[in-house]
């Protein structure tokens, strides 16, 4: 497979800026900008992943940023898709579901490649084997709208999110499509079982695609509580105004990792390599924690009314746990739910 | 004139391109129509064995209808499908029917703006009626909700209008499709002498008794067909249910044949199986269609020879008139309203303020480059399919009309076909059969154009063909006996003289295309992505800001489309 592949991106002459350097040393500038530009697969929100391309094409460095936004879970199927068409386009992906990572990098289809500075990075924040570093994290957290939800009623557990009287009123979003949900769920399952699911499924929850479109549920009141938004997007929408809020269950929060690699077949790798190093530097780190998520970057500082991450009490799951998961958690809800 | 004929008899010298012109358009109609085909029935009958990342190796089998037959997840959706068709078809008929009658029969006040406000509602995209009912009809936040509330005094948790709820579902599928039955009955109407209904008059029936007794007869067929037409479009329309449905816990067969083609494992196989029972099903309710309407096809409006005598409504014609608006204002204005509004605000709850206005979304829409990239790409395949639509469904209609060659029967039934092919069963044909070797069109805008060529080449086949029906051969005879060849002969006498039929062709064409949306969701890459998917994409992101601001634009593009075309053809360039 491994071979299939390599055969396939040395044939389309992909790699040829590789052949000429190791794999695991920087990226040249001067091919880089040769190449023009640099495709990123990534599911971070839009408007932040738009910023961070912005940001990155202002600097002029002689190639542009080019961005895909999509959940996780189409980016990875996007990708496979293209590779069985012999498509390459994506250089780098970036998504929230880390068992698909390690689903592709058994495939041998990244490379080993650490970006700049990231070896002062924590430990959490950086993939086994080198092919991968965490980008940014989040808590897959519930949370209300403050308007709808009266004090004496917000839950203090996960528990009390399976109250009936949350029936209709709650929001919940897919695990085939979101990378952060279907690894939070993960979480939830293995933390109370799989009753967890059944009492959710109980109170006919709006299923919608995003974890980002169910803190707009929120802030519409077209929902008054969901059982999981991403913290970061929370944070956001709490700066702008909204009346929402964040809910800190006595059990702790599922803490979501998104990683990020460079395909072996990226058409641009000299770029992606450049387009990376920003990416973890501190200046593009700190964009992110600005809008509310958390990075491995020990230079960073985070913003006001942000938890911080010694504050939260985190549930973690290993990619391999996820990869396991991932297609009982996706059937379950498809039975349970309805779509 | 003679300037004409002495140009053709120079290039009919030159040579003679009608065999040429034959083998282009039958390698053309094979790679649109048959070669998807052909892959779908392969795909379905698929079973993998072993799915790498890349390759897939399996056997052949009908596992793939064993699964989707008898697992209960997905005879639900199927069962669904057929609900949801029939009565949006039925109820669609019954409204867009009465309508055609008030416009057509009576003396109902502004008959004109009600043929406007349903030609306008036909070309208005039904994914942005979804979305916008979505703000207007959500249970706890629509704005009706609020009125609701706010007229009763109800509590906050109260409400009376559900969005996400499949009569919810069935609602806003039927608003966009009213005016479809709207024109399909009015033009059955207007092609039926009042002659039997001013007897049934002067014998002393009233106005309803002659409806009932004299119109409603003579117009079943049209009504039959309106009514196979409804159910048909509402079985094949993806947009509206991945919009509604989903949220509501339920899925359609479109949505579940994208659930399918998303899937981490490899489910194509389980994608065809489930499409090929729908594409048999669309070709029984086109062929039931065809029994019903005789040999007439799509061409229900001949001449306009009888005279027609309004039938006096009295009292009720205002009723009559507020009867019909209601539909527009819910598929239109409505609609307009609620994304024009959403399309301005900052956030969601900071209410109709002048400091919660913003121009941002629209800011965003032109300056992102993904998404200004999927404009362009939209208006560029708009005019692509248009334009070779065009062309190669106006030289089909003329080999099939002037019976140039043998087994021209055969293209004119290839170049109808399409119109029972779904839309997202097409796409999985295509898909299937251009992701691989030796045609790899995956990736590119030209798998869009394909799908958006086929899938509305039907009806500027039709189209031309009724243009052509009325230019008499003896033009191009004189032409050729003065020894010009065919295409000469095409070039220049032909062309020239059903010019307006080509132009509607293009526009129809152009039209549906800016806002396809069942296939374009299913074959979309990166670097082709367009409008549509791009509003779904929002949509599903929550981002109803954008898909607003979106939505705006692309009513704005429609209705200057239609304003041109009324320009050009006249008011009934949609009566093809």
């Amino acid at each position: 497979m491994i071979k299939k592949v390599l055969g396939i991106a040395l044939k389309s002459g992909v790699l040829l800026g590789l052949a000429t350097s190791p794999a695991w040393a920087g990226g040249d500038l001067a091919m880089a900008k040769k190449e023009g530009k640099v495709v990123w697969y990534s599911s971070i929100a839009l408007p932040i992943a738009q910023q961070m391309c912005n940001t990155f094409n202002e600097k002029k460095m002689g190639f542009e940023c080019v961005l895909h936004r999509s959940g996780s879970g189409k980016l990875y199927k996007r990708w496979v898709q293209e590779a069985k068409s012999k498509i390459f386009e994506a250089d780098i992906l970036h998504t929230s579901n880390s068992g698909h990572f390690l689903t592709l990098q058994k495939q041998g289809v990244f490379i080993k490649y650490a970006p700049e500075g990231t070896e002062k990075f924590p430990a959490a924040f950086k993939g086994d084997g080198g092919y991968w570093t965490v980008l940014r994290s989040f808590a897959y957290v519930p949370a209300y709208n403050t308007t709808k939800v009266k004090a004496a009623d917000v839950p203090t557990s996960w528990l009390d999110l399976l109250d009936p009287k949350w029936g209709g009123k709650i929001v919940n979003a897919h695990p085939s499509y979101s990378g952060s949900v279907s690894v939070g769920m993960s979480m939830l399952v293995k933390e109370f079982g799989w009753e967890f699911m059944d009492k959710l499924s109980d109170l006919k929850p709006r299923v919608v695609q995003s974890a980002v479109d169910t803190t707009t549920y929120l802030v519409r009141g077209e929902a008054d509580i969901t059982s999981g938004t991403a913290s970061y997007n929370l944070f956001n929408a709490i700066k702008k105004g909204e009346k929402v809020k964040m809910l800190l269950p006595k059990e702790g929060v599922p803490f979501v990792v998104s990683p990020q690699a460079i395909f072996k077949s990226a058409p641009h790798p000299n770029a992606a390599k450049i387009f990376s190093d920003w990416l973890f530097s501190k200046e593009a780190q700190q964009i992110l924690v600005e809008r509310g998520l958390y990075v491995g970057h020990p230079g960073v500082k985070y913003p006001e009314g942000q938890v911080p991450l010694s504050e939260l009490k985190l549930m973690t799951m290993s990619p391999e746990e996820a990869t396991k998961m991932r297609n009982p958690i996706r059937d379950a809800f498809r039975k349970k739910f309805g779509v | 004139m003679e300037l004409i004929l002495t140009r053709t008899l120079a290039r009919a010298r030159a040579f003679d391109a009608t065999a040429i012109v034959w083998t282009i358009t039958a390698v053309l109609l094979v790679i649109l129509i048959v070669g998807p085909t052909y892959f779908l029935v392969k795909e379905s009958i698929f079973i993998p064995d072993e799915v790498g990342l890349i390759e897939v190796s399996g056997h052949y089998g009908l596992g793939n209808f064993i699964e989707v037959f008898t697992n209960d997840l997905y005879l639900s959706p199927i069962f669904w499908t057929v609900i949801v068709s029939i009565s949006v078809g039925l109820l669609s008929v019954a409204v867009g029917a009465l309508m055609a009658w008030a416009v057509a029969r009576t003396d109902i006040p502004f008959p004109g703006m009600i043929r406007t406000g349903a030609l306008l509602s036909f070309v208005t995209p039904p994914f942005l009626g979804a979305a916008a009912w979505v703000i207007l009809a959500g249970p706890r936040e629509g704005w009706l909700n609020h009125v609701y509330r706010w007229v009763t005094g109800a509590g906050p948790d109260s409400y009376i209008f559900d969005i996400f709820t499949m009569p919810g579902l069935i609602f806003v599928m039927a608003l966009y499709v009213i005016p479809l039955v709207f024109i399909v009955a009015l033009s059955g109407l207007n092609n039926i002498s009042s002659d039997l209904e001013d007897a049934s008059n002067i014998a002393g029936a009233g106005t309803l008794a002659t409806m009932v007794g004299v119109t409603l007869p003579l117009v079943l067929p049209a009504l039959f067909a309106g009514l196979i037409l409804a159910s048909l479009e509402s079985m094949i329309i993806f947009s509206t249910p991945a919009m509604l449905a989903i949220p509501a816990g339920q899925h359609v067969m479109t949505t579940q044949i994208r659930a399918f083609m998303q899937s981490d494992d490899y489910q194509v196989g389980l994608a065809a199986a489930f499409a090929l029972p729908m594409l048999i099903a669309a070709i029984c309710l086109i062929w039931s269609r065809r029994k019903a309407l005789g040999r007439r096809g799509y061409a229900t409006i001949g001449g306009k020879g009888a005279r027609r005598r309004p039938q006096k409504l009295g009292g009720y014609r205002w009723l009559a008139f507020a009867l019909c608006v209601a539909p527009l204002g819910c598929s239109l204005l409505l609609p307009a309203a609620a994304l024009g509004v959403t399309s301005i605000m900052k956030t969601y709850g900071g209410g109709l303020q002048l400091s919660n206005l913003t121009l941002e979304h629209y800011d965003f829409i032109f300056t992102n480059d993904a998404v200004s990239g999927s404009i362009w790409n939209t208006l560029l395949l708009g005019a692509m399919a248009a334009t070779a639509g065009t062309l190669l469904a106006g030289m089909i209609a003329y080999i099939s009309q002037r019976r140039l060659v043998r087994g021209h029967q055969f293209m004119a039934f290839l170049a109808t076909v399409p119109i029972a092919i779904p839309g997202i069963v097409l796409a999985i044909g295509l898909f299937a059969a251009y992701t691989r070797e030796p045609i790899v069109l995956y990736g590119t805008l030209w798998i869009l154009f394909i799908a958006y060529l086929t899938k509305y080449l039907p009806i500027a086949f039709q189209t031309s063909n009724a243009a052509l029906m009325s230019i008499h051969p003896e033009l191009e005879e004189c032409a050729r006996i003065l020894g010009a060849n065919r295409l000469a002969v095409f070039a220049q006498i032909t062309v020239p003289l059903f010019k307006a039929g080509l132009i509607a062709s293009w526009i129809l064409i152009f039209m549906p295309s800016i806002r396809e949306l069942s296939s374009s969701v299913l074959l979309f890459t990166t670097k082709s992505k367009v409008v549509s998917v791009v509003i779904l994409d929002f949509y599903e992101e929550g981002r109803l800001d954008i898909v607003s601001a979106l939505g705006v634009m692309l009513m704005v593009i429609t209705l200057f489309v239609v304003i041109i075309a009324y320009r050009i053809l006249g008011r009934d360039f949609m009566r093809t």
